[in-house]
Order: structure tokens, then C-alpha cells, then sequence
């Protein structure tokens, strides 16, 4: 035994193994502490102040997702955000990495739909180098040609990559059938086409429009102190600043809801996709349809009914998939969440020869969840999961920003940690019946399967007939 | 067992190593470790199939375990007042799994083990390649040479008396750590792990598995053909066993060579040169032989040699002798150690945050050195190493006589 030297009790009792232990007494969740305020120039700032890690995290978030991208140019979003640290007036590209890994710190530039993220990780005394940076890179930005003509040929080529793994191809036929029409149909890094005709001016005015913090918001979280935080980014985001930039007075009007399967747009029918991968191992299968924004006020109820649905490891879709049939190493459901509807989707890399039987078994589990009563047990073990595993995220700093900024993005209140606390405890099973049948449409579900065609398509063709699809080759 | 206590949120990690990996199989009967592992999720005497997994998360606990070449671990987080549900949980599989056993659960979880593998790795593109890799690196019948999670033949294979021998054999107490993380009283969370585990029988030594191993002294290089467009290159070597100051120094020159943009291998073959599409490398802790591995994949149309090339003048530079150098190529290797040293150290800052990353270095380190306390002091490992040492490393071990080298093509000879 090691540790501080201390002697076992003697002659232990055998303990009552035939049931779990009782738990001990009751111990509170320290809630975190999130504040914000503004600067002059009307920039929000979220902090999340957590000491004992000499670490912070900083991000810049800014309107200016991948749903911003116009039409024509798929990937406009994400290829912005990457080439903002490739070189400013000041400094070039890797002049900027060196400094910055110099000290120890880790930088990333990207877009996801929602924003644009600078994220950078610094230890805590780095503090201001790290506020002048991100300054910095907002609004001096250089965009050189040759650098972004070498993000062109590597996006082109991680394009083609991501043709060859099974699981991104699933991914992409889904979000192609599911969003058609709209910005989500294409990959967020953009289309071939799209990334071989786009130009310098693009990014420039793209920058222009969408890259202005005041629509936007800079979180803090880790190890600093508030007022030297407060003067640090006054220092860099001056009231001047906001303004200077000959911006368009009117950003583009928000992108509208997707059309799609059972979305008022279709039919309404269940539809099958299949495409080809000739000699597949396994099939990646998708099942779902357009869920809810985030904002929606249903969604914390739809957190728990989807954990207990596919989850956790001992969700209904997992136990049946993985556990009493054998047919794949796991199986998940999520609602994805967005400003916009964001997908409800079921996930899976199955037996090839059993994707017809767990296809059936994944809408039989969305149809008994809505024509079945949950019962309160049932409800009280994932309550308990979700609330039990909680503080688990408020360990780290990563995890205080991650939270931070799903405030900021969304426009939630401060005390949403306390709120969604409140919320998952008041669930009640009527509660979930009534969501199961509002928000999961298992008969206009989308299913697609990414394997061997011929087999899949005999599989599948009890559900729908299959449409065969590929995706636009690389150039 | 080992017992770190921090009370900052309501939460206690629980960790078990048992000291038996996939080195401990033979050839023809691999994967059986990992398979094993699974079993343990499948209920004990006490504990129902899915029960596990249940109890677990019932109260808010998130729990798994995993597989390696030298120990398997198995692990929960779960709020603190619930310690001792999974001490029971643990106590129950390490003294009473077998009545639990059944031949219907083991077929499950090898249909489950199967699909494991076809998604990391039969249909994963570039999935078999480490394995190859391996074969390259390790000689027939050294227990490194095959994969963790086993051959498919070797799976399908496997009867439930190989998994009541293994468990007889491998998961005694003796063979185990126990490791406590978080907000517990210690007389209490002491009294309880002696409740649990303190009647269990004491367990026979087990065989033990010795392998070291000496530089590659002659180069191995293969080529193999997968269903991907972009070439790429693994390069793996040798090093000293995890824990000795050759492989500390092994994990900063894999830092210093291909860690952030301004890394010599990024800078060089990703920005400037645009010979790679990406490139990496990274060290494994294994206990019989460390190993190095630097993986690059090339951009399209770029012939293997040039970039093969390219990173070999790279481990060259690292050897020359100091008196080879120029002042201006001191200095840059100096910089580049400074880089390294203080990325890492954020990254071991960052790793500390978790109650669960804690236990399982606690675990890692009295298993194998039975020497807790040097869990928390992997950053003063990583400053011990100097240019001197770095020098040395690459000029003994990153060697062209030492390489192991694998290349994939893409099947039809596309790219």
C-alpha cells in the first residue's frame, strides 16, 4: 500500500454484496461562476475565472459561421477563419506561430456554422500578448495570396481524404439529403468547385461584413485577474475600432429554416440513400430528420429523452443494437445543435449483412418511444445519469469555455448551468411522450447507408426504395 | 492502491490497472486481452449483464476501460457520495466474475469485438497499416509484433475456457492497482477499499514477460496498397522502455520535430515546401520497448522518396555532433527545445485539470516503477532533457539503419 502511511482497519466485516451500496450523504455542486460586461466599443465579454492551472483560455467568437456563406460559395466561411492567422500588416504567418509556440501556446483559426472561432490557449501570464494577438489578427488580417493558395491545395486534397473514409462520406450524404437547397447541404470546408474559383476579394469582403466583435463576443475562462483582464482588452479593442472599418450597414438577413424530409417541404415518406463503397468491411447507416435551433425551448427537455434514447452507453438504441444483437461496436442518437435547425441523427457502423435489421430496429425504437409510455424509472436513471455526471464538465478550463461560449453563441443567460439543473430535474414521463411525438417523425425519417450498393440496396428496400448517390469527386 | 484526495468538486475517480496487455497472448491467440476486457462489462456473481454500465450511470457516473500492449485499465468517474458502488462493482469482477460467465455472452461481445475492429480498422482507410508497421519493427514472436485488438481469425476463435483461464491467471488482486482520486475522507475511503477487496484471496504471482529489445540494426521497409487517394509514409523506430531518461527525451524530440505550425516538419514539409499534407510524431509508453513513430502523408503528386527525403534530412540534422554545427544551428535547435519544453508543459497543465487523467497516471506509475509520486512529476522528466541528450538519441536511434518504414499507395496506383 503507498500513499500517507496509514494502517488498514483490522478484521474487516464481509459486506453485503447481493445489492449496491447505499450512497453517502448529499454533497452540493459548486455552480461556476460566469459574468460578463462590455467594453466601450461595445464588445461582450464572458469570463469564467477558475485559479489553481496557470492556463487561460481565450476565444474570439464572431458571426461569420459556415450558414453565412453566400450560395455560391460553399467553404467561404471556413477558409476565412483558417487564413486569418496566416500572416497580418504586422507580422507574417509564421513569424506569428513561432512567437506564439515560443511561449508555450496553441492558436486555432475556424468556422463551424454557427462562428468563426479564434481559440487560443496560453499559460495565465501570457494574458495580454494573448488579447493583443487576437486584436491583432481581427482587424489587421493580410490574407497573402500564396498562402491561401496553399490552403486551396490542402483543403483540395483533405477533400479527397475524407472521400475515402466511410464515416465522413455517411455524413455528408446525410447533411446533402436532410438540408438540401440551403447552406448545410455542402460540406462546411466548401465544394471543389467552390474552393478552386475563390479569390482574395471574397475573403476580404467576407472579413468585412462578418468579422466585427461587436456582434460577437470574446470569452476568458482560467487563471487572471478581472481588472487586469478589463484594461488589458480595453488596451486592444478601443471604442475606435468598431466602427473604423467601412462595414455594410446591414448584415445579410439570417439564413431561413432548412427544407427537408417532413419539414413541410416533401411528402413526408421515409426515403432511403445508399452509396457505393465496393468490398466495405461494415456500413455506416444515418437515421434521422431536421431537429430543433438550440434556442428552442423544448431543447433541454429533447437532451434528456435523447439521452434516453441513444445517449448513453445504456440508452434503448445502444442495449438493442450493440448489446442484444451484436451488430455494431455502438450505436448513438444527438440532436446537433445550431442557431438553425441542426439535424436529429442516429449513428451507427454496422454488420453489412444486418444494416436492413438494425435500420428497422432504430425506427422501431423512434415509433415505440412515441406510442409507449417511459417509465418513471426509466426517466429516473437518466435524470440521475445527467445530473449526476454534471460537474464532470466543470473540471477544466476547456470545459468552463466550452460552456461559456454555448452562452454567448446562443444568447442564453448566465445562470443556464443552474437553469438546465432545474429543468432536467422537473422532467416528468408525460413530459417526454409529449416531445417523443412532437419532435421524432420516425415515417419521414432519412436513411442512409454507406457500404457495398447491391447488398445494401436488397437490405434497405423494405424501408424505401434506395436512391444511389456519390458525392462530387475532388478535382 | 493509491489514494489522491482533492475536494474541489463532488466527484472521485476510480482506476484500475491490471498488469496483463495483448504481450501477455501468443501468436495465433490474439486479441484476447482486449476480448477479455469486454467480458468484464458483462456482469459478475452479484452484478447483472448490462448492470454495470447501469449502476454506473444511473447515479451519474461515466466509466469504461481500454486495452494496451502492457496493461489493461478500467476506470469511473461518478459523484463522490457513490464511492462505494464502485468499489463494489470493481471487488465483484476482480473475486466473483466467473459464475457470471456465460458462452452467450461471449458470442455477443465477439460480434460486438469484430465490429470494433472493421470500424478502426478493416474499413478505416489507412486501418492496417500500424499493424504492418509493426511487423516491420518487431521480429517474429516478440510481443509487440501484433495488434492490441487482435486478428479477426484469432477473435473468432476464442473459447470461455480461455476466458476462465485468463481470468485465473491474470486478474488477481496481486496483479492489480487501485487508484482513488477526489473528494473522500482517506480514513473512510481506506476503511472501504479494505471492506471490498480485503476479503478477495490472494492471487499467484504471474508469469512475467520480458522483451527488450536494441535498435533496429538493419533498415525494413515495406509497401502496401489501401483504398486511399493520398500517399503516406510511417517511419517507426526503437527507443529505450518507457519511463528511463532515453525515452523522456524520445517524447521532446517527437515534440520538437513535428509539434505546432512553427515545428521544424510542419514548417518545412506542410508550409513551405507543401511536400505533406500533414505530419506527426509521437512516442508510445510501452514498458518492454519504447517506440517513436512519425507519420506524414503526402500532398497529391508528390513522389514517397522526396518527402522520405525530406524527413530524413530532418533526423540527420538533430545527429550531427555539436562540432559539425554552426553557431546559427545551435541556436536554432536551442529554440526549437525551448518550444517544445514549454508546450509540452502547458499540455501536462491541461492533462492534471481531470480526476480521471490523476488515477490513471497514479495507477500507471505504481504499476510499473511502484513509485506514485512520479505522476506528478513528468514535467521535471521533460526538462531534464538537453540538446546533449537530444543529439544523442537521434544520432543512436533515428538512424536510416534503424528505420522501419512503411508505405501506402493507393490501390490502382491513383494520387
Amino acid at each position: 500500500m503507498s500513499g500517507a502511511g496509514l494502517q488498514p482497519p483490522v478484521a474487516p466485516v464481509a459486506p453485503d454484496r447481493s445489492r449496491p451500496p447505499a450512497p453517502g450523504g448529499e454533497s452540493r455542486v459548486p455552480m461556476p461562476e460566469f459574468d460578463r460586461f462590455s467594453t466601450s466599443s461595445g464588445v461582450p465579454v464572458f469570463i469564467a475565472p477558475r485559479s489553481g492551472v496557470p492556463l487561460v483560455e481565450l476565444e474570439l467568437l464572431l458571426d461569420a459561421g459556415g450558414e453565412r456563406n453566400p450560395v455560391h460559395l460553399p467553404g467561404l466561411s471556413a477558409m476565412t477563419a483558417s487564413m486569418i492567422d496566416e500572416g497580418t500588416a504586422r507580422r507574417t504567418g509564421p513569424e506569428l506561430s513561432a512567437e506564439l509556440e515560443r511561449r508555450g501556446g496553441t492558436l486555432s483559426c475556424y468556422a463551424d456554422w454557427n462562428a468563426a472561432r479564434l481559440s487560443l490557449r496560453l499559460l495565465a501570464s501570457d494574458l495580454e500578448y494573448g488579447l493583443a494577438l487576437l486584436a491583432e489578427l481581427l482587424q489587421e488580417p493580410a490574407f497573402p495570396i500564396h498562402e491561401l493558395d496553399r490552403l486551396r491545395q490542402q483543403t483540395l486534397a483533405e477533400l479527397r481524404r475524407r472521400s475515402d473514409q466511410p464515416a465522413a462520406v455517411a455524413d455528408e450524404a446525410f447533411a446533402h439529403h436532410l438540408f438540401a437547397g440551403t447552406n448545410f447541404a455542402h460540406p462546411l470546408a466548401g465544394t471543389p468547385q467552390a474552393l478552386a474559383a475563390m479569390t482574395r476579394d471574397e475573403l476580404l469582403a467576407f472579413h468585412r461584413a462578418h468579422y466585427r466583435p461587436e456582434r460577437g463576443a470574446i470569452t476568458v475562462a482560467g487563471d487572471f485577474d478581472r481588472a487586469q483582464l478589463a484594461a488589458a482588452i480595453e488596451a486592444v479593442f478601443p471604442a475606435s475600432a468598431a466602427v473604423a472599418r467601412d462595414a455594410p450597414t446591414t448584415m445579410p438577413a439570417p439564413p431561413g429554416e432548412p427544407a427537408a424530409p417532413g419539414d413541410g417541404a416533401s411528402d413526408g415518406s421515409l426515403r432511403v440513400v445508399v452509396v457505393d463503397r465496393p468490398g466495405a468491411e461494415q456500413t455506416e447507416l444515418r437515421v434521422g430528420h431536421p431537429g430543433v435551433p438550440r434556442r428552442h425551448p423544448d431543447r433541454v427537455a429533447l437532451g434528456v429523452l435523447n439521452t434516453l434514447l441513444g445517449g448513453k452507453f445504456t440508452s434503448r438504441i445502444n442495449l438493442n443494437l450493440r448489446e442484444r444483437n451484436g451488430f455494431t461496436y455502438g450505436a448513438s442518437s444527438r440532436f446537433v445543435d445550431r442557431k438553425t435547425r441542426g439535424p436529429f441523427v442516429v449513428s451507427a457502423a454496422v454488420t453489412t449483412a444486418a444494416t436492413g435489421q438494425a435500420a428497422q430496429e432504430v425506427l422501431g425504437e423512434l415509433r415505440r418511444i412515441r406510442d409507449e409510455p417511459v417509465s418513471p424509472a426509466e426517466l429516473d436513471q437518466t435524470r440521475n445519469y445527467l445530473l449526476g455526471v454534471f460537474p464532470y464538465g466543470l473540471q477544466t478550463i476547456e470545459g468552463l469555455s466550452a460552456r461559456l461560449d454555448e452562452i454567448a453563441l446562443y444568447g442564453l443567460p448566465l445562470d443556464t448551468p443552474a437553469r438546465y439543473l432545474a429543468e432536467v430535474a422537473a422532467i416528468r414521463p408525460e413530459d417526454l411522450a409529449r416531445l417523443a411525438r412532437a419532435h421524432l417523425r420516425p415515417d419521414e425519417a432519412l436513411v442512409v447507408a454507406v457500404g457495398p450498393a447491391e447488398e445494401l440496396t436488397k437490405q434497405l428496400r423494405d424501408i424505401a426504395e434506395p436512391e444511389l448517390w456519390q458525392p462530387a469527386r475532388a478535382l | 492502491m493509491v489514494l489522491h484526495r482533492d475536494t474541489t468538486l463532488p466527484l472521485v475517480a476510480v482506476n484500475l490497472w491490471y498488469h496483463v496487455g495483448s504481450k501477455n497472448e501468443v501468436p495465433g491467440r490474439t486479441g484476447f486481452a482486449h476480448l477479455f476486457e469486454h467480458m468484464l462489462f458483462q456482469g459478475s456473481e452479484h452484478v447483472g449483464t448490462n448492470d454495470h454500465f447501469r449502476y454506473l450511470q444511473e447515479v451519474g457516473g461515466v466509466a469504461n476501460g481500454s486495452t494496451w500492449y502492457d496493461r489493461t485499465n478500467y476506470y469511473e468517474t461518478l459523484p463522490s457520495r457513490h464511492l462505494e458502488l464502485a468499489l463494489w462493482l470493481e471487488s465483484d469482477r476482480m473475486g466473483y466474475l466467473l459464475p457470471g460467465l456465460t458462452a452467450e455472452k461471449l458470442e455477443n461481445q465477439r460480434q460486438v469485438v469484430m465490429n470494433e475492429r472493421r470500424q478502426r480498422v478493416d474499413n478505416q482507410p489507412y486501418g492496417r497499416a500500424m499493424e504492418r508497421l509493426f511487423e516491420l519493427l518487431f521480429p517474429a514472436g516478440h510481443p509487440y509484433r501484433w495488434p492490441v485488438i487482435g486478428h479477426m481469425a484469432d477473435i473468432e476463435a476464442a473459447t470461455l475456457d480461455d476466458v476462465r483461464d485468463f481470468f485465473s491467471t491474470y486478474y488477481g488482486p496481486g496483479n492489480a492497482v487501485l487508484s482513488l482520486a477526489g473528494d473522500f475522507e482517506t480514513e473512510t475511503a481506506l476503511a472501504a477499499v479494505e471492506r471490498w477487496f480485503g476479503g478477495l484471496p490472494a492471487s499467484a504471482p504471474v508469469p512475467l514477460v520480458r522483451a527488450p529489445l536494441p535498435p533496429l540494426s538493419q533498415a525494413q521497409r515495406d509497401t502496401i496498397t489501401d483504398r486511399v487517394q493520398l500517399r503516406r509514409l510511417y517511419f517507426a523506430f526503437r527507443t529505450e522502455p518507457f519511463g528511463t531518461s532515453g525515452w523522456w527525451t524520445a517524447a521532446v524530440t517527437a515534440n520538437l520535430l513535428a509539434d505546432g505550425k512553427s515545428s521544424p516538419l510542419v514548417h518545412d514539409l506542410v508550409i513551405d515546401r507543401q511536400l505533406a499534407q500533414d505530419v506527426s510524431a509521437y512516442v508510445y509508453p510501452t514498458e518492454e520497448v519504447g517506440v517513436f513513430l512519425l507519420v506524414a502523408t503526402a500532398r497529391p503528386g508528390v513522389e514517397i522518396e522526396r518527402l522520405e527525403a525530406g524527413i530524413r534530412a530532418h533526423l540527420d540534422r538533430l545527429a550531427a555532433p555539436t562540432s559539425a554545427c554552426t553557431p546559427e544551428a545551435l541556436a536554432a535547435l536551442d529554440n526549437e527545445l525551448g518550444r517544445a519544453r514549454r508546450r509540452t508543459l502547458a499540455g501536462i497543465y491541461s492533462e492534471l485539470q481531470t480526476l480521471d487523467h490523476r488515477a490513471d497516471l497514479l495507477s500507471q506509475y505504481t504499476t510499473l516503477f511502484d513509485a506514485p509520486e512520479l505522476a506528478f512529476r513528468e514535467a521535471e522528466a521533460y526538462e531534464r532533457v538537453d540538446a546533449e541528450a537530444i543529439r544523442a538519441f537521434a544520432a543512436t536511434r533515428l538512424g536510416a539503419a534503424n528505420t522501419a518504414l512503411l508505405v501506402v499507395e493507393p490501390e490502382g496506383g491513383r494520387s
